[in-house]
């Protein structure tokens, strides 16, 4: 830095800047200050949590210590199989191994060193249990309620979920609940009650515990400061510029900068350049804007998995709003449950629709050369009255009036009439539908056969918890668009966490966890939890790394 | 029935405020939240509201009835849910008051259990939050020997199995909905009258 003209001048120094405050970024930033570094924690918006805090805030982590306590079984054999087939051999085995080994790790320091307690989810199998290593349970693991009084002042500065936010309960009480199955039995004044006191779940209780870990070691994030560009020297990064209430902030990072910063599927030109127009209706908050990996790449980051995402079908409700966003609800739960079907525009299914919500979109992308069109859409959930006479579709509710939002017509005929799709078509798939309805087997897409279709469905439903006849009008029809939790795509990594450069070395300096790498799953979603899991796993590596060796 | 009242005094007399409140046209748009109103007849109404229920913001249509007329001193409606499962209504009183008495700060009654009460809350509190950012409450000293009282009584309460958890997702807004409304007409008639 020669020249008087040119020498940057820095604000501040500090040993690790972490960019974004996810399960990734915080975890990072525990790591590195209990590694013995300075850390500072930059936050763009104005709350803490990123999409972590409007997730499930569930945790995939097999061969966890949990898992033997409930009597689990478990082994990293079977979890490398299982990942392997997963991934179908489209990522590097050393970081898989990486991931099953600091994944039980991280676990047990953030147990040891913060209020956290993972429970481990027995009854929630594995997205694909049946394949060989997959388990029927335990290898998701959640963090219970939290309190947000805890928070103190910051209590107001945590994100919360529009859709989990508002229903404080552990996943283990909504499953013996019968959250979707049974949702007239919830007790909605204990929750109502829990929610004035505070008490939040999922992923807000995760961020909340990770933001009280970060609070307690008096290291206070800052909020509403945007990272703009990496400070490069001699080939490594050495700090972050950023801007801050309209203040430019030179910080130097003596040990590695952490890019913890989320995905791009809000990023229109990053999701038309590398997703082409299978995201149209993120899930995330519109704050994954791809700002991360545009700073990798401005470093020569080779990337990886960059036409992949956490495909989730979505449904919206016109008017509902969410940081000033259309809210895009992921739809979980909905399709799988009895007297439910997808049908494309010529009234087809094409998809066993209570399959996890990542693999159920891939028929979506489906491509009609001679048409050369999509096949699969226009999509369509069909329900009929006794679905919404049990069940909750989206907010309409048994016993309630029905939104007018929601299509429905008299008879299939007229319901395809409406909304587009081929009568004859929708006619004649429900009628073969409802025949696999009777016998309790689906022969066209083998719903309602896997352990994971039913910890979506009705246990009460006779043959089958996930099939059910569309016999009773009137008949409902839904939308279904092309969302995604987040994309998977981003800067390649190393098992340290650092960031790789296209020439194959580690970039100096530089470290990413989360979404804005390139996704250890590839195209697969092996289990609840697996997303962030990942995340906070490399989150914690990459911050005690950096700690320790300063990249 | 959970409900909150908002007080205000204003240096006007209660019919220069009733010449305002009587047209529902004049401080519909007022509510927090508000996006349109279709006036059906002298009594019937339809507004489009947005708001936020909880953490996120939703657009809900609300019939609403005027139910007694009693000018200058009394107007009451209800708010019937077209598009959610909620009730509610609202009522606007007028009193003359004395020269020289002290301003009282907003009253917010305690909620009292009931149906019909959660109902409404859910309405008002979901869809008018704080849309337009805080208005300064006027509590204008009675000058001159001319002087009302207006007070804003609101009720809103969701139905159905889920109520109870609306509720609680919406009652922080209800009083700042009451407020809003409340302060808006009053700021509005002072300036018109003083101007």
């Amino acid at each position: 830095m020669f020249g008087f003209g040119k020498a940057r001048k820095f604000t501040h120094t500090t040993d690790v800047v972490v960019l974004g405050s996810g399960g990734a970024g915080l975890t990072s930033a525990i790591a590195a200050h209990d590694g013995g570094a300075q850390v500072m924690l930059l936050e763009k918006s104005n709350r803490i949590g990123g999409t972590t805090a409007v997730s499930g805030g569930v945790v995939w982590i097999p061969c966890n210590s949990h898992m033997a306590e409930v009597g689990c079984e478990d082994s990293r054999a079977d979890a490398m199989t299982y990942l392997r087939r997963i991934t179908e051999g489209r990522t590097d085995e050393v970081l898989l191994e990486r991931f099953l080994d600091a994944g039980p790790e991280m676990l047990r320091f953030l147990e040891a060193k913060t209020s956290l307690r993972f429970a481990p989810l027995v009854k929630y199998p594995d997205y694909h249990p049946e394949l060989p290593g997959g388990k029927m349970g335990g290898r998701s693991l959640e963090p219970g309620l939290f309190d947000t009084n805890e928070l103190g002042t910051w209590k107001d500065k945590l994100r919360r979920s529009p859709v989990f936010g508002g229903t404080p309960m552990t996943v283990t009480e909504a499953t013996s609940w019968g959250v979707f199955s049974d949702p007239l039995k919830l007790p909605y004044a204990e929750l109502g009650k829990r929610y004035k006191q505070g008490l939040v779940c999922y992923g807000g209780s995760l961020v909340g515990r990770l933001l009280k870990a970060l609070l307690d070691r008096k290291l206070e994030p800052l909020l509403e400061t945007a990272a703009r560009e990496l400070i490069v020297e001699d080939g490594r990064v050495v700090g972050v510029r950023a801007e801050r209430a309209g203040t430019e902030l030179n910080i130097r990072a003596l040990r590695g900068v952490v890019l913890a910063s989320g995905g791009f599927e809000w990023n229109a030109e990053l999701v038309k350049q590398f997703l082409g127009d299978r995201v149209t209706h993120p899930n995330s908050p519109p704050i994954s804007d791809g700002d991360g990996l545009k700073m990798a790449m401005s470093v020569g980051a080779d990337l990886g998995n960059m036409g992949e995402a956490w495909w989730c079908p979505t449904v919206n409700v016109p008017g509902e709003t969410y940081d000033g966003q259309p809210l895009n609800r992921g739809d979980f739960s909905i399709r799988s449950l009895p007297h439910s079907i997808i049908v494309n525009g010529r009234g087809q299914r094409f998809v066993n629709e209570a399959c996890n919500y990542n693999d159920l979109m891939k028929p979506f992308f489906d491509f009609d050369p001679v048409a050369y069109a999509p096949r699969n859409r226009p999509a369509f959930l069909i329900v009929d009255a006794q679905y919404l006479a049990k069940y909750i579709m989206v907010t309409a509710v048994p016993g309630m009036p029905t939104p007018d939002w929601i299509v429905q017509a008299p008879t299939l005929t007229e319901l395809a009439l409406k909304v587009g799709i081929d009568a004859d078509g929708l006619e004649a798939t429900v009628k073969r539908f409802n025949g696999f309805s009777e016998e309790g087997v689906d022969l066209d897409f083998k719903r309602g056969l896997s352990s994971y279709d039913h910890f979506y469905g009705d246990p009460k439903n006779g043959k089958n918890p996930n099939l059910g006849t569309l016999s009773k009008a009137p008949f409902y029809a839904l939308p279904v668009q092309l969302g995604a939790i987040g994309t998977k795509g981003g800067a390649r990594i190393d098992e340290h966490g650092r960031v790789v450069h296209v020439g194959g070395r580690p970039v100096p300096g530089l470290y990413a966890a989360g979404n804005v790498t390139s996704g250890l799953m590839a195209a697969g979603y092996p289990g609840a939890g697996a997303t962030i899991g990942v995340a906070m796993t490399f989150g914690f590596l990459a911050g005690r790394h950096a700690a320790a060796n300063g990249g | 029935m959970p409900e909150v009242r908002f007080e205000t005094r204003l240096s006007l007399t209660v019919e220069q405020i009733w010449a305002f409140v009587q047209d529902m046209n004049n401080w519909a748009p007022m509510l927090t939240g508000y996006q349109k109103h279709e006036i059906i007849d002298d009594r019937h109404s339809i507004w489009t509201l947005k708001g936020d229920v909880g953490i996120l913001s939703r657009t809900v249509v609300l019939d609403v009835q005027i139910i007694e007329w009693s000018g200058p001193h009394r107007v009451a409606f209800t708010l019937t849910g077209k598009n959610e499962s909620v009730e509610g209504g609202g009522l606007f009183e007028m009193q003359s008051e004395v020269a020289g008495a002290a301003p009282e700060t907003p009253v917010a009654v305690a909620p009292r259990p009931g149906l019909f009460g959660r109902l409404l809350r859910w309405v008002f509190g979901a869809l008018f939050r704080r849309q337009f950012g805080k208005v300064e409450r006027l509590d204008v000293a009675i000058a001159e020997g001319v002087g009302s009282r207006l007070c804003f009584t609101l009720r809103m309460d969701a139905g159905g199995p889920t109520g109870p958890l609306v509720n609680a997702l919406l009652e922080p807004a209800l009083l700042p909905a009451a407020e809003d409304l409340g302060s808006k007409i009053a700021a509005h008639l002072e300036a018109l009258h003083r101007g």
